[in-house]
This record gives structure tokens, C-alpha cells and sequence, in this order.
């Protein structure tokens, strides 16, 4: 559904992402980690077409986000993290706009925006001026115009923030029950406990390079096996990999030296230049 | 891999069946014609709710525009129908023609020039800086739609000065010339064909700077600019070289009018434009249809040439301009920093530290300053160049009522400045109330730092135009000092009604200076300036026109020396009441806003 494959996009000399090698299946809820400027924002960026990669391909249900750009907008929803919404228009007539470039005829918009406003709680003020929502009514008119079109492939920029406890719940079921009717979720944040609860894979992104990929079952054996939590585990990947930066830093090049590579469905996977002895599966190749 | 769906209280029944119901399929791709009309719909819906709430909440703002657009355009009318009649009865008929033709060619070249940077620099704002695009580049949109979408808007944007001031003055030489109706009919047609010709190459070029030199736009629209400001001083040099003696005499008209043929260049939309209109004047309609084909078509070109640039190039420019590594900037204390601290350390610690703050904001947006300092700079390139007119005005009176209007514009200029800047700063402060109020810090003391920051801010540029325009004019001492006073009285008072008014009508959801400065408070601020500079400008120059400015060989003294005594009177009036006005607009608006802003909640 989701394919990154080995992409690298730079700010002029800096890496943002470096060889990201992933793929996300259908029925997937993934959560991507990581610390500030880890590369979590443009790796959404490049998945939903707004950059282009410097190398590498990304695909979304097999449509190359660059070459055929409009195809596979089409087959996405995307809830950035500072969202847009047309001041002027009302909630309905935002939806309808959004509903409309996605090519919904006349009968199946007026079912989805019924269906979403039910669904959001939008129909008490869906006619009013979106200037005048509070910043909890854009986020879920937001979700609602995402979701509109019931597309496989659902894109989420830090979805709680300032949401209150209600709606925050409201959004993480919605998302898991998107994942488990077969669609897929692509889901970057900051926060952690939402990752551990709701997605079916985590992925840590730090300086542009995964260092860790792996199903709830394994970040449990993992957690475990070091007595630690979620939030101990990410701080000392994020700390080994700097230390890798440093050394890559003191090798002269400034960049990885290697690509980071997928597991696919199962096993732990980290920088090889960073910790050689962790194992490195080969990639599932019915992704 | 999937994980067991949790039933959500929050979502009812139906809900959660139609999220975990198979999708009938995402739908088809709408066609070019489907997704124009998609976004005409939601054009005309945004602007149907500009106009309602224009109508409803903003009338004050709308009447202004509207009359003071009128006045202009009226004035712009009564000058372009006077002129074109001196033109008809004073140049011979054989050198008629021409003049007219040289007058459209220099108007509608600089025309040219102007809307396509204007076109170019508005399509950069709002193809690659505005959220929307980020919105539209994440639906299944083409990305010349998008670009037709802002084109259309910008070429509206760009085109409103071009209109206000071409419009008059073709339907003056039309009058003028007795032009058929059909001239009238086919004014509009060709301004907006002509308009399509710059916007469409300022966009084209908008784009191909940002795809291939999004690095080093900046530098590129500033060598640009600079070429153009070298090439205009170029020609305006070599059309006025050599005119020392016999100006305004037949051969020197002759000489200007040869000098000025470039403007006659065959390939030059302006000459299309000018020729149709004026072939459409003398009846031609077969060669006016010739050249409005011919302005049409290109404008067409240049349109699909935007179009086909926006399908190549747009997404992958905008990529390359949020792909670009932005500098780190490193701040130091600046020396203008240390001169602020140094001349204001007179001050409570806790206005100066306001005051550095706000000067630290204000010259790290060049955006912000950037127009004014625009504005002053041309306004001083003029001053500089009074010294030319003054040489051939013998009348000291002229030189004086110069020197008065001179004062005015500086004033309204400086209206605009603490409109636009000093009036929004108090609704901005609001945003970070959240710190600003947790400090030790009396109410109080905020809004004086914001009267210090803008009287300081104004005296400065404005004493210093006032002083070169009456330095070049050679004006007496005593209409120096007066000029002075004048412009000390201006900046004291427009500083306090923009403080004053800021914080009694501030905008707290908003966070554009911009919009701030447009809205209702921004526009009565703007109001309450102008007549305040009107009032003080005729109460201080009316006095001191007749009584210092008149010589004694043609003023009025001359003829009424028994008037002395009571001009004398009038000026010391006239002076002590615009000192005493001056106050009030200080200290009134300031303590109504000192009420307003100790009782506002956040």
C-alpha cells in the first residue's frame, strides 16, 4: 500500500532521509517516531507528493508519488499537523469542495458528508464559517475531509495535539478501526503512549536513518527483555544513533555510510554502520 | 498483524460499521472541465461571503476605498481631459498624432514593466508561500488548475492600479477625439487582453527563478530590479541630456518626441495595445480588430505558455524551494541594537528593554520594512531632484506652497507607517500576553515603550525628508523651523492616536499586522490621521505661506501691507493652536487607550 524504497531526500547538504527502505501493508496502523528533525515531516512530505525525493521511489497502491502524482493523491487521505482550511467556506462547503476534487458524484457526497459530520460531530455547526471553529472542530472537520472518500491509504501528522481527551479517543479508535477494515495508516508522532497503544508497527526515524522497526509483539519482547518502557527504549536508540552520527560525523562525510534496510513483517532492525552485530532479515519479498 | 477492533463508546453504531464497511472504490479522476468547475464554485462561494461580510462589518473600510478611489479616478479624469484638450488645441495637427501615441507608448510600456514584476512577485507569494497551495498539492488536483486558480487572482491583484489610472484617461482622449462608441466598447477587452501579456511572463519567470535558482531568488529579483531601475535612469537620462537652453520650445518638443520612439517598438504589446485604441479613435475599426486579435492571441499564448510552464515545473519548484537548506542565523547584538540602548537609556530599564524587543521584531522582517523604506526612498530621490523645478520658479510663493505639500506628504506617509506598524502592535503584544503579563511589569509601561518606539521611530526619517526638501528649495530659516515644529507635532500626535486607538480597538485573534491595519480600528486610525495632518498642515503653512513665504515684491504684503499685523496674529495662532491640537492628540487618545488596555482580558 505504502512503499518507500530506498529514498533519500537532502536540504541542500543535509540529510533529511537517508535510504529509507519501507513498506506499509494494507490493515496496517504504523506509527513513526521520532525526536525533532529526526525526519518524520518529510517523510510525510514525500509520501503525500508536496516534495520529491533526491533519489529513490515512493509509492502509494502502486502509484509513484512523483510520476503519477494525481493518482495517488487520489488513493490518500491526509490530516497534516497544521492544517488548511478555507476561511471564507463553511464546514459543509469545505467538504463538499474536497469531496468534489476527489470526484464523488452528486448522491455519494451528500451520504459521505452526512456520515462524516455524524461521524466527527460536525452537524451542529457544518454550516457555520470555518473561521469561526475552535481549533478542536478544525482538527476533526480535518479528519472529516481526509476521510471523505474512504481512501485505502490514511495519512497522519500528529493527530493529538490539542485535542481534548474526547476527541483524542474519538481519533485513536477511528484510526485502529481503519486499520483493522483492511485500510492503511501511516501515522507520525511525538507520542509515544499513543504509538504503543494503538499501532500494529513502530518505526523510529533519527537524522534521516531508521533505527528501529518492529511489530507491538516484538517492541514488547524488546521492552521486556530490558526492563524498560516505551519511552526508555526510544531515548537510548535516539542517543546510540547520535553517537553513530558522531562517528560518522568523525569518519568525514556527514552522511550514513549505509542504507538502512526493512524487515518486512518481523525482527528488529537498526543502522548496520551503527550496531553491526544486530541481524539484518532480507526483505519480504511480497511486499 | 491486525489488532482487535476496540468498540468506541464515542462512535455510535452506524459509524463504525460504515469505517469498517468495504469501500465502493475510490472514485475516478475528474476531467479538466469537472475540476474548473469545482473550483469556480468554491471562488465564487469564498467571494460571495467576502462581499456579504464586506457589506455588513466592514462598511466604513468599504466606503473609503470607494470614495476615495472615485476622487482619484475623477481628478485622474478632469487632468487627462484637460491635457489631451491643450494637446488638441496648442500642438499642430501633424505633431497631434504622435504626442498621443508617444503619451500611450510611455504609459503603457512602464505599464508593461511594472505588472509583469508585480504579477511575478504576488504569483511567488501566493503559489509557493501560501498554506493553501500545501492543501491543493495533497488533493488529486492538476497543478495547472492551481496555477490558473492564483494566476486569475493575482492579474486581478495586479491590475486594479493599471485600471484606476488607465481608465481615465482613455475615456478622456476618447471624448476628446469624438472616438466612435465602439472605442468604449473595446476599451475593456483590450486592457484585459493587454493585461494577460505581463502577468503571464512575470509568472512564467516566477516559476522558472524558483525551479532552477530557489537558493538565490532573492538575489535574482533584486539584480532584476536593479537592471530595471539602471535601464529607466538610462532612458530618462538620454531623453532630457542637452536640454540646457530652449526648453519647451517647438524644436525641443520635436526632439523629445524622436527621442522618445522606442516606446514605438513594433514588437512591444504597449504599441499593439496603443495603436488599436487609437486606430479605433479615428474610426479605423478594421485595423482596431486587427490589433485586439493580435493583443488577444498573445495573451492567450502567454497564458497556455503559463500553463504548460505550471505542468512542467510548479510541483517540482516547489519541492526545490522547501528543499533548500535554509542558513541558521546566528544574532548578535547589532549595532543599531547598541545605539537604541545607548539613546534611550534616559528610559526605565523596562521601556528600553520594550523598545530594543520591538526595534529587534521590526528589522528582521524586511517584508515589513522593506515597503517603506521604498516609499522614503523615493520620496527622498524626489526631494533631491526638487533642486531642477526650483531653478525655473521664479515665484517664491510657488517654492513655499512646494515646501507645504512637500511637509503634507510626509505626513500622510508617515499615517500609513504608524497605521500599518505602531497601530497592530498592541493587538500582536496581546498574542504574547501570556508572558508579557506575568512580568513585573505595570500595563502601562508596555503601551509607553510603544509611544517612545514610534515617536523615535518617525522623527527620525521624517525631521530628515522635511529637512532636504526645504534644504534643496532654499527656503527661509524661519519656514525651516516652522516646517520642524510641523513635522514634531505630526510625529507626537499620529504616534498617539496609533497607540492610543491600538490598544482601545485591538484585534485579539488576529495575528497579521496586515489584516489588523485593514480591519475597522486600522481604518479608523488611518481616518483620524489624515484629518489630523490636514488640520495641522492648514493651521501652521496657511499663516506662514502668506506671511514669511510671500516676498515683498509679489506676496500678498506687497499689496496689503495693512494686513501685517494680523497675519502676524494668525500665525502665532495658527502655530500655538496646532501645538495645542498636537498635545491633545497625544495625551487623549493615549489615556483612553491606557483605560482600555488595564481593563482588557486575555
Amino acid at each position: 500500500m505504502i512503499r518507500f524504497d530506498n529514498v533519500t531526500r537532502k536540504y541542500g547538504k543535509k540529510v533529511a532521509v537517508a535510504g529509507l527502505d519501507l513498506t506499509i501493508p494494507a490493515g496496517e496502523l504504523f506509527a513513526f517516531l521520532g525526536p525533532n528533525g529526526a525526519g518524520k515531516t518529510t517523510s510525510v512530505k514525500l509520501l503525500v507528493g508536496l516534495l520529491r525525493p533526491n533519489s529513490g521511489t515512493v509509492s502509494v497502491c502502486g502509484h509513484d508519488t512523483v510520476a503519477d502524482t494525481r493518482q495517488a493523491t487520489q488513493f490518500l487521505g491526509y490530516v497534516p499537523d497544521r492544517a488548511f482550511l478555507y476561511e471564507k467556506l463553511s464546514g459543509r462547503e469545505h467538504l463538499e469542495f474536497v469531496g468534489e476534487m476527489r470526484g464523488l458524484d452528486r448522491k455519494r457526497l451528500a451520504a459521505a458528508v452526512a456520515l462524516v459530520s455524524e461521524q466527527f460531530g460536525l452537524t451542529e455547526f457544518l454550516d457555520d464559517l470555518t473561521e469561526t471553529y475552535s481549533h478542536g472542530m478544525n482538527q476533526r472537520l480535518v479528519f472529516a475531509s481526509a476521510l471523505l472518500h474512504d481512501p485505502p491509504v490514511l495519512v497522519v501528522d500528529e493527530p493529538m495535539v490539542g485535542l481534548d481527551p474526547r476527541s483524542s479517543r474519538l481519533v485513536k479508535d477511528l484510526l485502529r478501526a481503519r486499520a483493522s477494515a483492511g485500510k492503511t495508516v501511516f501515522m507520525s508522532t511525538h507520542t509515544l503512549a499513543v504509538a504503543e497503544e494503538i499501532a500494529d508497527r513502530i518505526g523510529v526515524i533519527d537524522r534521516g536513518r531508521l533505527i528501529f522497526l518492529g511489530t507491538q509483539d516484538e517492541l514488547g519482547q524488546e521492552l521486556s527483555a530490558g526492563e524498560r518502557s516505551l519511552e526508555e527504549l526510544f531515548l537510548q536508540l535516539t542517543a546510540e544513533s547520535e553517537g553513530c552520527d558522531g562517528k560518522n560525523a568523525a569518519s568525514g562525510s556527514g552522511e550514513p555510510e549505509t542504507a538502512v534496510s526493512e524487515s518486512g513483517t518481523s525482527g528488529t532492525v537498526v543502522s548496520e554502520s551503527c550496531v553491526s552485530e544486530t541481524p539484518v532479515p532480507e526483505r519480504d519479498p511480497t511486499d | 498483524m491486525s489488532r482487535q477492533l476496540v468498540p468506541n463508546p464515542l462512535l455510535n453504531d452506524c459509524a463504525t460499521r460504515a469505517i469498517a464497511a468495504p469501500a465502493p472504490g475510490v472514485p475516478d479522476l475528474l476531467s479538466a472541465e469537472a475540476e474548473a468547475r469545482v473550483f469556480w464554485r468554491m471562488r465564487s462561494r469564498v467571494v460571495s461571503t467576502l462581499v456579504e461580510q464586506t457589506f455588513s462589518q466592514a462598511r466604513l473600510r468599504l466606503s473609503l476605498i470607494v470614495g476615495l478611489s472615485s476622487f482619484l479616478w475623477v481628478v485622474l479624469f478632469w487632468l487627462f481631459l484637460e491635457g489631451f484638450q491643450f494637446l488638441k488645441n496648442a500642438v499642430p495637427n501633424d505633431l497631434h498624432d504622435e504626442t498621443v501615441r508617444i503619451v500611450f507608448g510611455m504609459f503603457f510600456v512602464t505599464m508593461t514593466v511594472m505588472l509583469t514584476f508585480s504579477s511575478g512577485i504576488i504569483l511567488y507569494s501566493s503559489l509557493f508561500k501560501a498554506p493553501e497551495i500545501a492543501f491543493l498539492l495533497t488533493i488529486p488536483a492538476r497543478v495547472q488548475r492551481i496555477f490558473l486558480h492564483k494566476f486569475q487572482e493575482a492579474i486581478l491583484l495586479s491590475s486594479w492600479a493599471f485600471i484606476l489610472l488607465g481608465s481615465p484617461m482613455l475615456l478622456a482622449y476618447g471624448l476628446v477625439a469624438g472616438a466612435p462608441s465602439y472605442y468604449f466598447m473595446l476599451l475593456v477587452p483590450f486592457l484585459v487582453a493587454f493585461t494577460y501579456i505581463p502577468a503571464g511572463i512575470g509568472a512564467i519567470a516566477c516559476m522558472v527563478i524558483v525551479r532552477h535558482l530557489s537558493s538565490g531568488r532573492v538575489l535574482v529579483l533584486a539584480i532584476l530590479i536593479g537592471a530595471v531601475v539602471a535601464v529607466t535612469l538610462g532612458v530618462g537620462r538620454s531623453v532630457t541630456a542637452g536640454f540646457n537652453q530652449n526648453l519647451l520650445t517647438p524644436t525641443w518638443f520635436r526632439e523629445i518626441l524622436d527621442r522618445l520612439k522606442f516606446t514605438e517598438h513594433r514588437l512591444l504589446p504597449s504599441w499593439w495595445l496603443s495603436s488599436g485604441l487609437l486606430e479605433a479613435a479615428r474610426n479605423e475599426w478594421s485595423e482596431s480588430v486587427l490589433f485586439l486579435t493580435l493583443t488577444v492571441s498573445n495573451a492567450l499564448f502567454f497564458r497556455q505558455l503559463g500553463v504548460w510552464t505550471a505542468g512542467a515545473v510548479f510541483r517540482p519548484a516547489y519541492s526545490a524551494l522547501y528543499g533548500r537548506r535554509v542558513a541558521r542565523r546566528r544574532t548578535r547584538v547589532a549595532c543599531i541594537d547598541r545605539i537604541a540602548i545607548r539613546l534611550t537609556s534616559m528610559l526605565p530599564v523596562q521601556v528600553r528593554l520594550l523598545i530594543v524587543k520591538d526595534l529587534r521584531i521590526f528589522r528582521r522582517d524586511p517584508v515589513q520594512w522593506g515597503q517603506f523604506l521604498i516609499f522614503f526612498g523615493l520620496l527622498a530621490l524626489y526631494f533631491l531632484n526638487i533642486r531642477r523645478f526650483s531653478y525655473e520658479v521664479y515665484y517664491r510663493g510657488w517654492v513655499n506652497m512646494v515646501s507645504f505639500l512637500n511637509v503634507s506628504v510626509v505626513g500622510l506617509l508617515l499615517a500609513t507607517f504608524t497605521t500599518r506598524f505602531i497601530f497592530p502592535m498592541i493587538s500582536l503584544e496581546t498574542g504574547r500576553f501570556w508572558m508579557l503579563g506575568l512580568l513585573p511589569l505595570r500595563r502601562e509601561t508596555v503601551l509607553w515603550s510603544k509611544f517612545v518606539f514610534a515617536v523615535g521611530g518617525s522623527i527620525i526619517p521624517c525631521s530628515s525628508l522635511i529637512l532636504l526638501s526645504d534644504a534643496m528649495l532654499r527656503v527661509s530659516p524661519k519656514i525651516l523651523a516652522s516646517h520642524q515644529l510641523t513635522c514634531l507635532i505630526l510625529c507626537f500626535g499620529l504616534s498617539g492616536i496609533a497607540v492610543g486607538l491600538g490598544a482601545k480597538m485591538p484585534s485579539l485573534r488576529e495575528q497579521s499586522p496586515s489584516r489588523i491595519a485593514a480591519g475597522f480600528g486600522g481604518t479608523l486610525n488611518l481616518v483620524f490621521s489624515t484629518l489630523y495632518i490636514i488640520v495641522v498642515v492648514l493651521l501652521t503653512a496657511v499663516p506662514v505661506h502668506f506671511y514669511l513665504g510671500s516676498g515683498a515684491s509679489e506676496g500678498l504684503l506687497a499689496y496689503r501691507p495693512d494686513l501685517g499685523s494680523w497675519l502676524q496674529f494668525w500665525l502665532v495662532a495658527g502655530t500655538a493652536a496646532s501645538i495645542v491640537l498636537g498635545v491633545l492628540a497625544t495625551v487623549v487618545p493615549l489615556q483612553i487607550g491606557f483605560r482600555a488596555f488595564r481593563k482588557i482580558e486575555f
